[in-house]
């Protein structure tokens, strides 16, 4: 048998998750309790497939360390399943128009009509393949822990139907190779989400949680549709590839290589900015940021190992793949990169203080997931390579241990009968000891403690955060490095010797003139690294404040847990054993052997010039460990002061707060203001509309239909029954008869 | 006699008053004398304007005949609908056919004339005098004392009597519009050679003498064709009758007993659906 | 022998055919006016001879016998209906007990009141039928489709 190609893998990735819910779909009522077995075979297989690719890409990529170590080229493989849509000479790029004209003009067609095609076209690079690795190997952990979970539900096989199309729609997001698809599959998961939030929709918090969820998602995908039209006007393509026309020029794509190389080929200026803060709406939108994360509490109505799947580990990192994605195109606009940092900071902030008054242990965890989203988004934001790489390296071990952490919360719920509140809890570790033991670690990875992943991670987008702020000061961290970008340090120093000398050179004759940046700034920055560092205190102090409460503390258990307060059965307990391992060791592995960093470079997004002119060595920062360790520790001593070993539902230290509790309980009342500002508008309008529809569209038509009643009630009334009558109208006939006869005799 | 007005100032006039009149003295329940002597003052001045309307025939009298024949006609047929009594209006009625017998008698259908005094007076309003005896309740009904709107019908009416006597008094102004056919006219040709040379062309009355040589040229003219005003008239009428029409005689005897059979099954079923009739409304008073 | 006047004489013809208008338009306003079905006969029988009039005059002045005829079958035409028509008379007053045509309304909109003549004098009226006195403390029935077919208001 022989060996599959790699495109002929990469195509079966999300096949077969989608063969798998298909047959789940189809079959759901026969298998009945084993609805289970078609999804979870199908992600699996999907599973092994992903990890498969993602060790040949990294062999392709090559080691880090090593005798063979060589410069990093991009890796990249297309593959067309087919071509959705074409039309001939669509586009005519304008004459003036620098952008539409690739950087290198190829065959000289630069300024020739080009041809509007959607091709569904699959990639795979670095970014790619550990994406799709994280997706199907989170999802067919939590989908084997939904077999206890879900242990009984009346919408079994569509749990799993539905949860084997997200996998499916999540794998074509990651893996698409054009905006448009991009497009279709970000409404796709975003219509999984839905169906999951409102799985038991016959609760109507679920179903008003699952319509705000879609509702706001789609202010965002404006966004997003917004920011392709944009696309294609300016670049004349929607493909992220190069495409070889068939005349033999090549067609440069918006994140192809051919357009990466030449440093002015991608637009910067207004529009450039236009794009991309569109693009950062619809990230907001999908990844749960500041303004529009209203939606993501709210889901935690739905199953928890949705909420575990969809709305911890993969769909809400959909935004920071979009961006990571698109880093060209921000690092060519200063200003959108550092609006993305702010949002992500301010946001990371924000939702660290809701969550530090949330009492609910699933909502506690959603804040979580928003403010640690923020921080990727602030890593993101500094545009360097190392904030990118970052962003993806804590995105990846966020997976891990917030998959963890809300499987645990799953398991919590589950035992004590579908109770969340942490208040009813107390000393549930003598209950339940592996959730107790998995939960903690899930807990000290997320606070940023010290071996475990959480650290490692948060500690680079300190890192990275710091290095704007500081861009001199940071360089006297390292002996070695001088602070001009020119000449680095290594390991990257071989990377940059051939492709940061011609990117400078690009630069420095750049099309269009840098503008002076307004918000990206060493002092925005450092006002972005002391909100972050302050979050991490934040994130410690309510994390083991959720620990606390429920673990710690005189044991006490819900009456409606019933006979059911006891440990999770093997089922559900082995993937939050599976998890922890990750979780506790991912961050040190994959920083100290750099191997994921080193790995995405390699993405073609990463390894434009512009990105690459921001490498800087690889390097431990001993002081801005100290000092995350530190806040970590400060946010952990708090909330041991305040919970450990009490009464959870006693007075709180949150009392201290005063009217800032209540102003984060209601979380800082964002709802109240979208209500005011957006929905109760909008609802009088309706209300005008409908009374506009009732009184004058109905009233126009009942009048019509009025109308001929009442010339019928004139008429009526000569219909006395009176024959003479009659015969008297039948005279004023005859009568009109002959006067008409009299007058034509008249000559 | 009257003031000389233009004709059609003088048919608005005339038929404006017996508008007026049969408004007058239609039955509207309540009784007024003064009411009664206008209208009857404004049917004579209706009267007169029509008689002024009329043509003068040439002979006194002649025109004496036929106005006094036309008259009653008239009179009578105003009488007989405006009088409450259904009775007195039956009679007025016989009066009135009196007079029409005198029109077609002037108008020298002799036959006609004289059948529709024995076919009318004699069998149909005997008839209608039958069912009145049986019908008609002491007194007058209610249903006797009031009309049905008496002014639109009155306006109506003389609406139509204007309209036709406008049309009507078109016939001299533009005799091509009617000019009798070939035979009359033979006989008008031979009466104008006869009698009065110097005016043969014109169908105006003052040519129109009638006379006997007039009437035997007019005959000589037209041949032993049928004429209606030759001594043997009624059985010309009879062998015209029973020659050219004889097929609608038929059909005319057929339908006269489809009456006869028809009225005798009405009367027949209309006692069995009376019965039915009295049972089902003491059923709903019942109820 | 009548008077004779010669064939084609519009003098004669237009004053017979006044004549006929004019009795035509009179059994006209009968038929209209008047409510008994008998008068309303005689009426039309009028009208009848308007025409008839009318037919005789144009058959002088075209000297054939086509008026004549025609006349004739009026007669006969009239002499069916009359038989025919008192028949439904008598049927129709045997319901009824009335020979008035405004007797028979139930053809009228079901909504609209049934016509009453509001014109008779007062001393015309039927004799008031008072009322049975009901007991005490009991609402008289009142029987408002009776109070409907009242002639008189």
């Amino acid at each position: 048998m022989q060996p599959l190609s790699p495109a002929t893998l990469l195509v079966l990735v999300p096949l077969l998750p989608l063969v798998g819910a298909v047959l789940t779909l189809a079959l759901g009522r026969v298998l009945g309790s084993r609805a289970h077995l078609p999804a979870i075979a199908g992600i699996a297989a999907a599973a092994t497939v992903a990890v498969m690719l993602l060790l040949g890409t990294s062999n392709q990529v090559g080691s880090a360390h090593g005798p063979h170590a060589e410069p990093v080229r991009p890796v990249e493989m297309i593959t067309t399943l087919w071509q959705w849509a074409a039309v001939q000479d669509a586009y005519v790029p304008p004459a003036s128009s620098a952008a539409a004209i690739p950087g290198t003009a190829v065959g000289g067609a630069g300024s020739a009509a080009r041809a509007f095609t959607i091709p569904v076209a699959l990639r795979l690079d670095p970014l790619t393949a550990t994406l799709l690795a994280i997706i199907t190997c989170i999802g067919l952990v939590v989908a084997v822990y939904s077999i206890g979970y879900m242990h009984h539900d009346p919408g079994y096989p569509r749990f799993f139907a539905v949860f084997s199309l997200f996998v499916f729609s999540m794998s074509m997001l990651v893996a698409a190779s054009n905006f448009l698809v991009v497009y279709v599959f970000w409404e796709a998961v975003g219509a999984c989400s839905y169906l999951l939030i409102g799985f038991w929709f016959t609760k109507p918090e679920a179903a008003r949680a699952a319509k705000k969820a879609f509702l706001v998602n789609r202010v965002g995908d404006f966004g997003l549709a917004i920011a392709t039209f944009l696309l294609w006007m300016t670049y004349g393509t929607l493909d992220f590839h190069d495409t070889l026309s068939p005349d033999g020029t090549i067609l440069p794509g918006i994140l192809g290589q051919t357009r990466l190389a030449d440093a002015g080929g991608i637009v910067g200026g207004a529009v450039g900015t236009a794009i991309c803060l569109c693009l950062l709406l619809a990230a907001c939108g999908k990844s749960a940021q500041l303004p529009l994360h209203v939606w993501l509490p709210d889901a935690m109505e739905g199953p928890t190992p949705a909420s575990a799947l969809i709305h911890a580990a993969t769909m809400v990192t959909a935004g920071i793949y979009l961006v990571a994605r698109s880093a060209p195109l921000f690092v060519a606009c200063p200003d959108a990169l550092a609006a993305v940092s702010i949002v992500g900071a301010t946001t990371a902030l924000v939702a660290g203080l809701i969550a530090t008054v949330q009492n609910d242990l699933k909502r506690v965890l959603a804040y979580s997931t928003i403010s640690q989203l923020g921080y990727m988004f602030a890593s993101l934001g500094t545009g360097t390579l190392l904030g990118f790489t970052a962003a993806i390296f804590h995105l990846v071990t966020h997976a891990f241990f917030k998959a963890l952490l809300f499987l645990g919360a799953g398991s919590v719920m589950h035992s004590m009968g579908g109770v969340i509140d942490m208040r009813r809890f107390g000393g549930l570790r003598r209950v339940m000891p592996i959730t107790a033991a998995t939960f903690l670690i899930g807990s000290l990875a997320l606070a940023g403690v010290a071996p475990f992943s959480g650290f490692f991670s948060k500690d680079e987008i300190l890192a990275t955060l710091h290095a704007k702020g500081w861009p001199n000061a940071h360089g006297e961290h390292h002996d070695a490095a001088p602070a001009s970008h020119a000449s680095l340090s290594l390991p990257l120093e071989r990377v940059r010797s051939t492709s940061a000398p011609a990117a400078m050179r690009l630069a420095s004759h750049a099309r269009s003139p840098a503008p002076a940046a307004i918000l990206d700034t060493p002092e925005t920055f450092r006002t972005l690294f002391w909100m972050a560092l302050a979050t991490a205190g934040l994130t410690a102090f309510y994390t083991f404040r959720a620990v606390f409460m429920t673990f710690t503390g005189p044991t006490r258990v819900p009456d409606e847990a019933g006979h059911h307060a006891h440990e999770s059965p093997p089922v559900m307990a082995l993937p939050l054993m599976i998890l922890a391992v990750p979780s506790a060791v991912a961050g040190w592995w994959l920083f100290s052997s750099q191997w994921l960093a080193h790995f995405l470079t390699a993405t073609p997004s990463f390894s434009a010039p512009a990105v690459m002119a921001t490498a800087v060595p690889h390097a431990f920062h001993m002081d801005l460990a100290i000092q995350g360790s530190l806040a970590a520790a400060i946010g952990i001593v708090i909330a041991a002061i305040g919970h450990l070993g009490r009464r959870s539902d006693g007075p709180q230290m949150e009392r201290f707060l005063g009217p800032l509790q209540t102003f984060f309980a209601n979380r800082c009342y964002i709802d109240q203001l979208y209500a005011g500002l957006v929905v109760r508008p909008l609802e009088g309008l309706a209300f005008a509309a409908a009374l506009f529809d009732r009184f004058v569209i109905d009233g126009l038509v009942n009048g019509i239909a009025r109308l001929p009643a009442a010339l019928g009630g004139v008429v009526r009334r000569l219909q006395a029954g009176l024959l003479q009558r009659y015969a008297l109208a039948g005279v004023m006939g005859v009568l009109a008869i002959v006067f008409v006869l009299a007058w034509r005799l008249r000559g | 006699m009257l003031p000389d007005l233009s004709p059609g100032v003088l048919l608005a006039g005339a038929v404006t008053a017996a508008a007026a009149s049969l408004w007058l003295l239609l039955p509207r329940g309540a009784e007024s004398r003064a009411a009664r002597w206008l209208g009857l003052v404004l049917g004579a001045v209706a009267l007169a304007g029509l008689v002024a309307a009329g043509r003068r025939l040439g002979s006194l009298g002649e025109e004496g005949v036929f106005l006094t024949v036309a008259l009653v006609a008239v009179v009578s047929g105003a009488a007989t609908i405006v009088t409450r009594s259904p009775v007195y209006s039956a009679i007025w009625f016989a009066l009135s056919l009196a007079g029409v017998a005198g029109v077609l008698l002037v108008l020298g259908a002799q036959f006609l004339g004289v059948a529709t005094i024995v076919v009318y007076a004699g069998a149909i309003l005997v008839m209608f005098l039958f069912v009145l005896m049986l019908a008609q309740p002491s007194g007058l009904a209610s249903y006797d004392r009031v009309s049905n709107e008496p002014l639109l019908s009155a306006v109506a009416g003389a609406v139509l009597l204007g309209l036709l006597s406008l049309s009507i008094g078109r016939l001299s102004s533009d005799a091509s519009c009617c000019a009798p056919p070939t035979r009359a006219a033979a006989v008008v040709t031979a009466a104008g050679n006869a009698v009065s040379p110097g005016s043969r062309r014109g169908l105006s009355e003052d040519t129109m003498k009638p006379g006997a040589e007039a009437t035997g040229s007019a005959q000589a003219a037209a041949g032993d064709a049928a004429d209606p005003l030759a001594v043997d008239q009624v059985a010309r009428l009879g062998g015209e009758l029973f020659g050219r029409h004889l097929l609608a005689v038929e059909v005319a005897g057929v339908l006269l007993l489809a009456a006869l059979i028809g009225a005798i099954a009405i009367v027949a079923r209309g006692e069995a659906a009376l019965e039915d009739d009295r049972r089902l409304a003491a059923e709903g008073s019942r109820r | 022998m009548m008077p004779l006047v010669a064939a084609g004489s519009t003098a004669l013809l237009h004053n017979a055919l006044l004549v006929g208008a004019i009795l035509f338009a009179l059994g006209l306003v009968g038929i209209l006016t008047r409510r008994n079905l008998i008068v309303m006969f005689l009426s039309a029988e009028l009208m009848l001879q308007g025409i008839s009039v009318s037919l005789v005059a144009w058959s002088r002045y075209h000297g054939d016998f086509g008026g004549h005829v025609l006349v004739i079958f009026v007669l006969t035409v009239a002499a069916c209906e009359a038989a025919v028509a008192l028949v439904f008379v008598l049927q129709a007053f045997a319901r009824t007990g009335r020979l008035d045509a405004a007797a028979w309304q139930a053809l009228r909109e079901a909504t609209l009141p049934r016509a009453v003549d509001h014109a008779l004098p007062a001393s015309d009226a039927i004799p008031p039928r008072w009322p049975r006195l009901a007991r005490a403390g009991i609402e008289p029935p009142a029987d408002d489709a009776a109070a409907l077919e009242r002639e008189h208001v």
